[in-house]
């Protein structure tokens, strides 16, 4: 226990860190599109965006490993820009960790704006707000529950994400080796110690957050009624 | 090129909009109309919200859209104000925080502490929308679509989301803010009664289109057509089968006019209030009472024409009306007629 690395700990949070800000400024108009969108493709962007929820990691993970390999499309073109390689890297862990956690940004975002007031966006423009003044001063204060909810999901799930991480990941100490990876090579080399100490961090820390967001969204609901 | 222009056309799955207004100076123009004729879409299109098909809106010589130039000026640009059906309050901020949202910061602590005094709001400054009641609520909308001074005032029917009790007193209190304004209002609203007090003019919305635009008083007497007598409330409506000379005739007996009217007559239409009781049947209609409901200080009388037709007459609420059922005979004075071709 005393030499613990914590190597896989400061991955995981620089994973999920780094995700959850690139997935917010992706859904984001994602869930915006989709909450006001009279589009008859709503339906089909709707289930591309749940697809990560229902299907098996290991399916996802293996269409990303093709998808990002050196054959793939985002491979190819993630190799022609950084001259790297995209599988069995820590880009491209990120990368395969926002389509992963994707529905759970999305989600919660689409449902803030769904029940926001449209109209006060309105009034805003009418009142010579611009689009992005509207955003900041209108839209988030009446999303804020929302946003909460994107932000702690989509880190708690790319914290405990394994299939999709181990397909396109691998297990390279320092470079993929995040928390739920190594608690399973613990298991398998049988080190029950170590497995435990990650297992029982990685309980607390999720628990801890999820009580702390609740008891933000209860007080939030109690203060501001709109 | 003072005014107010819009001439726009939108379509939309299942409904559609072909307006046309032309508005000069200040005052409250009504647009009336029943739900789903297009009222609240013909707002959103002045306030830029909706983008029109094709068309124009000119606003004080200023194009604030015109499609076949390529032009539509973003809500932001169209110095417009607007008053939501449900005020569309920022529930975040306060209601001086509300009312300084359109405001430039440099002026903004000085206006709208002067907007909160000339609503009586200056009490309820730092409370939030939901400590407000419904009227103080639409006090602030009005507060705060008013103090960036536009160029023109939009309100979606303003007092819908209040109780009838509080109308009243909103809708005397809205006419003199409104009287002192310089800016032009259009109002929409279904409601006859804030018509007949707000309106300056009335523009009468059926099925997406404008059917009469006009002075308030000259529309209320007539109408014009049956359609907008329908929008306005009119009730005795009847149908003329015939029409030769200065004879007006249908299953409900007939009319002699003093002189021939120059254009067909399909319908004719009489305020109750007009409606008198005759003396003799000559140049009378035959009715039966079928019974009578008292309206304030006068009792209206609903009778039946021949033919089954409705036909209601104000009476002096005193006056004991005889037995349902007792026949009547009742003139109504070509004065008060009003004849109309659709």
């Amino acid at each position: 226990m005393s030499g613990l690395d914590l190597t896989p700990l400061w991955l995981t949070l620089k994973v999920a860190g780094l995700t959850v800000v690139i997935l917010l400024l992706v859904s984001l108009p994602i869930a915006w599109w989709l909450a006001f969108t009279r589009s008859r493709f709503k339906v089909a962007v709707e289930a591309c965006t749940a697809l990560p929820l229902v299907l098996p990691p290991t399916v996802m993970g293996f269409y990303l490993l093709i998808l990002f390999g050196p054959e793939g499309a985002a491979g190819e073109l993630w190799t022609a820009l950084t001259g790297q390689p995209l599988v069995f890297t820590f880009a491209g862990l990120v990368a395969a960790s926002c389509v992963y956690s994707l529905p759970f940004v999305v989600q919660p975002l689409q449902a803030a704006l769904e029940t926001m007031d449209r109209g006060t966006v309105e009034a805003a423009w009418t009142l010579g707000a611009s689009r992005w003044r509207t955003f900041f001063i209108v839209v988030v204060p009446q999303i804020r529950r929302g946003l909460l909810t994107a932000l702690v999901l989509g880190f708690a799930h790319t914290l405990g994400e394994f299939g999709v991480v181990l397909m396109v990941g691998g297990n390279i100490p320092g470079e993929t080796q995040v928390i739920s990876i190594a608690i399973y090579e613990q298991v398998e080399l049988l080190d029950y110690a170590t497995a435990h100490a990650w297992s029982l961090g990685l309980l607390l820390f999720s628990f801890v957050i999820l009580v702390l967001v609740y008891g933000l969204n209860r007080r939030w609901h109690t203060e501001m009624k709109p | 090129m003072n005014g107010i222009d819009v001439d726009v056309h939108l379509r939309r799955p299942g409904f559609c909009l072909d307006a046309r207004l032309h508005l000069q100076g200040a005052g409250v123009t009504v647009i009336l109309g029943p739900s789903g004729s297009g009222k609240t879409t013909l707002l959103r299109l002045v306030a830029g919200l909706e983008k029109p098909d094709s068309g124009h809106i000119r606003v004080d010589g200023e194009t604030w859209a015109d499609r076949q130039h390529g032009i539509c000026l973003p809500p932001q640009r169209r110095r417009v104000g607007m008053v939501f059906q449900d005020y569309a309050l920022f529930g975040h901020l306060t209601v001086a925080g509300n009312i300084g949202f359109g405001l430039p910061r440099a002026r903004r602590a000085e206006q709208v502490a002067d907007w909160l005094q000339r609503l009586h709001l200056t009490d309820l400054a730092q409370r939030y929308p939901h400590q407000l009641s419904g009227g103080q609520r639409q006090r602030v909308a009005l507060a705060r679509a008013l103090a960036p001074e536009p160029a023109l005032l939009l309100l979606d029917e303003p007092f819908s989301a209040l109780d009838i009790g509080l109308r009243r007193h909103l809708r005397d209190q809205l006419l003199e803010l409104v009287a002192g304004l310089n800016q032009p209002v259009i109002m929409v609203t279904h409601d006859l009664e804030e018509t007949r007090h707000l309106a300056t003019r009335i523009g009468i919305l059926v099925e997406g289109r404008i059917l009469r635009l006009g002075d308030a008083d000259a529309l209320f007497d007539d109408p014009g057509s049956l359609a907008a007598a329908r929008v306005l409330g009119w009730e005795n409506l009847l149908p003329v089968q015939a029409h030769e000379g200065r004879r007006l005739s249908g299953s409900w007996g007939e009319i002699h006019l003093p002189s021939a009217p120059a254009t067909p007559v399909r319908w004719l239409g009489i305020r109750p209030e007009h409606v008198t009781l005759a003396r003799e049947r000559e140049g009378a209609l035959a009715a039966t009472l079928l019974r009578h409901t008292r309206l304030g200080a006068l009792n209206e009388w609903l009778c039946q024409l021949p033919g089954g037709h409705p036909l209601r007459l104000h009476r002096p609420w005193h006056e004991t009306p005889p037995a349902a059922g007792s026949p009547l005979w009742l003139h109504l004075p070509a004065a008060h007629l009003r004849l109309w071709r659709d």
